[in-house]
């Protein structure tokens, strides 16, 4: 059991981190680019959207590395 | 719907909800406290933290679940739905302060990490009476964590609506989990009786109301309609509200029947936005508007008025006496169609 939660406990940890990570570059830099709405929001809202990007960043990831449909 | 994004889509109905919610909780918190100090003056003030905060939670847990029934069956309720994310983030401020405060009360003072001591201070996972419930607990908190950060529209737009009603579908994943954690919990802690009776009565009201709703939508689905010559036979004029529509199922899709100004148009009832019921909205200023988030569509050509792009699938009607009849063949999205007059 112990070893059970620690993977589970580890994974989750890398999730966040990497979560983080992205969220920073996502949010300053890469919104941008599939989202116009993103070009002129301000600071305080990107920073709003922050924790939301961290968790849900391997959607994101994809979308933005999605070749461009529209 | 702007050009760029804002911290909250704040209006005035919007702020005097976020009031209402602001001071109900807060008046939540003090009655809990007053009301337990005086039956039990010894309870610590981390002990009633973190009971009133999780109690609080799950109460406004159950509004939240209950809105969405409720506002079909009965559209007073709508204003409360519009205003549903903010319920849903303050639930979620209160369940983390009932989590933050558990966390650091019984397992922040060890050297184990917090979150690791969550999962393993009680290791009894086979059990029933001693399981260690405080880690449903942790799984809802995440569960609901995920929904709040994510309740901005731009997350709606970039996660694809599909994905985000996927995840938003977890709060009933999370409704289980909570529930389980307080009824193992009750084994362990001297839960009231008071927070036992809310579940149960809680959970029946939460059944019944989606039970009701899914058989009130089933007998829409299962109304046949007669065919003549490929129309399919609707309804009589006079069974549709002026400025209001009567919705239909035509070739397994929902079809929303309008009737305003001595005209008719049908469109197909499932708004762009977040798939909101569009034949159960009103006709406001000539727009077709989306009970839920108030998105309009003009009724002859299932097109958000501009600068807006959404648009939707139309379909032809066409008059015998006072019998309506539709064309099952969808128009593409915002097709035009000359409304039917009577
Ligand atoms: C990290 C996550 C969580 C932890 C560590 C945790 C911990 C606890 C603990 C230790 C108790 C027993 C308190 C006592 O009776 O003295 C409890 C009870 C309770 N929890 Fe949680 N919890 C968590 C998440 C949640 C969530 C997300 C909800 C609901 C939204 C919730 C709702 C409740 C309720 C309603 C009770 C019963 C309160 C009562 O005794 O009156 N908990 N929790
Ligand atoms: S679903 Fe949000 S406006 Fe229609």
């Amino acid at each position: 059991m112990e070893i059970i939660i620690t993977i589970f406990l580890i994974a989750l940890g890398t999730y966040v981190l990497i979560g983080l990570l992205f969220g920073l570059y996502f949010l300053f830099k890469g919104a941008a680019k599939i989202d116009p709405l993103m070009q002129d929001t301000k600071k305080r809202v990107r920073f709003l959207l922050f924790p939301g990007v961290a968790a849900t960043w391997p959607f994101l990831i994809r979308k933005l590395f999605k070749p461009k449909t529209t | 719907m702007g050009l760029d994004y804002q911290l909250v889509l704040w209006n005035k109905h919007k702020k005097t909800y976020d009031k209402i919610i602001a001071f109900s909780m807060l008046l939540y918190i003090i009655l809990f406290a007053v009301i337990t100090l005086v039956f039990n003056a010894e309870t610590s003030i981390e002990t009633l933290v973190i009971r009133a905060f999780g109690s609080l939670a799950i109460i406004m847990l159950h509004i939240i679940l209950v809105i969405g029934p409720l506002a079909r069956l009965n559209s007073n309720f709508l204003p409360i739905l519009y205003n549903r994310r903010h319920l849903g983030v303050s639930m979620f401020i209160a369940a983390l302060i009932h989590g933050g405060f558990s966390i650091f009360q019984f397992h922040a003072l060890g050297d184990v990490n917090p979150i690791y001591s969550v999962f393993t201070s009680n290791m009894d996972y086979a059990s029933l009476t001693n399981f260690p419930f405080q880690v449903l607990g942790f799984l809802a908190l995440l569960i609901l964590f995920v929904m709040a950060s994510t309740s901005h529209d731009f997350f709606l737009g970039n996660l694809s609506a599909k994905v985000w009603k996927r995840l938003h579908m977890l709060v009933y994943v999370a409704y289980a989990l909570i529930i389980a954690h307080v009824f193992l919990g009750a084994f362990q802690q001297e839960t009231s009786v008071f927070t036992i009776g809310i579940l149960v009565i809680g959970f029946v009201i939460v059944v019944s109301l989606h039970l009701i709703t899914a058989f009130k939508e089933g007998k829409i689905d299962a109304a046949k309609a007669e065919e003549k010559e490929g129309w399919l036979k609707v309804c009589d004029i006079s069974e549709i509200e002026e400025d209001r529509a009567k919705i239909f199922t035509v070739e397994n899709e929902r079809v929303a029947i309008f009737k305003y100004d001595g005209k008719l148009s049908a469109i197909h009832n499932v708004c762009k936005h977040q798939g909101g019921p569009l034949g159960e909205g009103k006709i406001i200023d000539g727009c077709i508007t989306c009970p839920w988030h108030g998105y309009q569509y003009l009724p002859g050509n299932g097109q958000s008025p501009p600068p807006f792009t959404e648009k939707v699938a139309t379909y032809a009607l066409k008059l015998q006496g006072e019998m309506i009849y539709i064309n099952p063949d969808a128009f593409n999205e915002g097709t035009e169609v000359e409304p039917c007059n009577y």
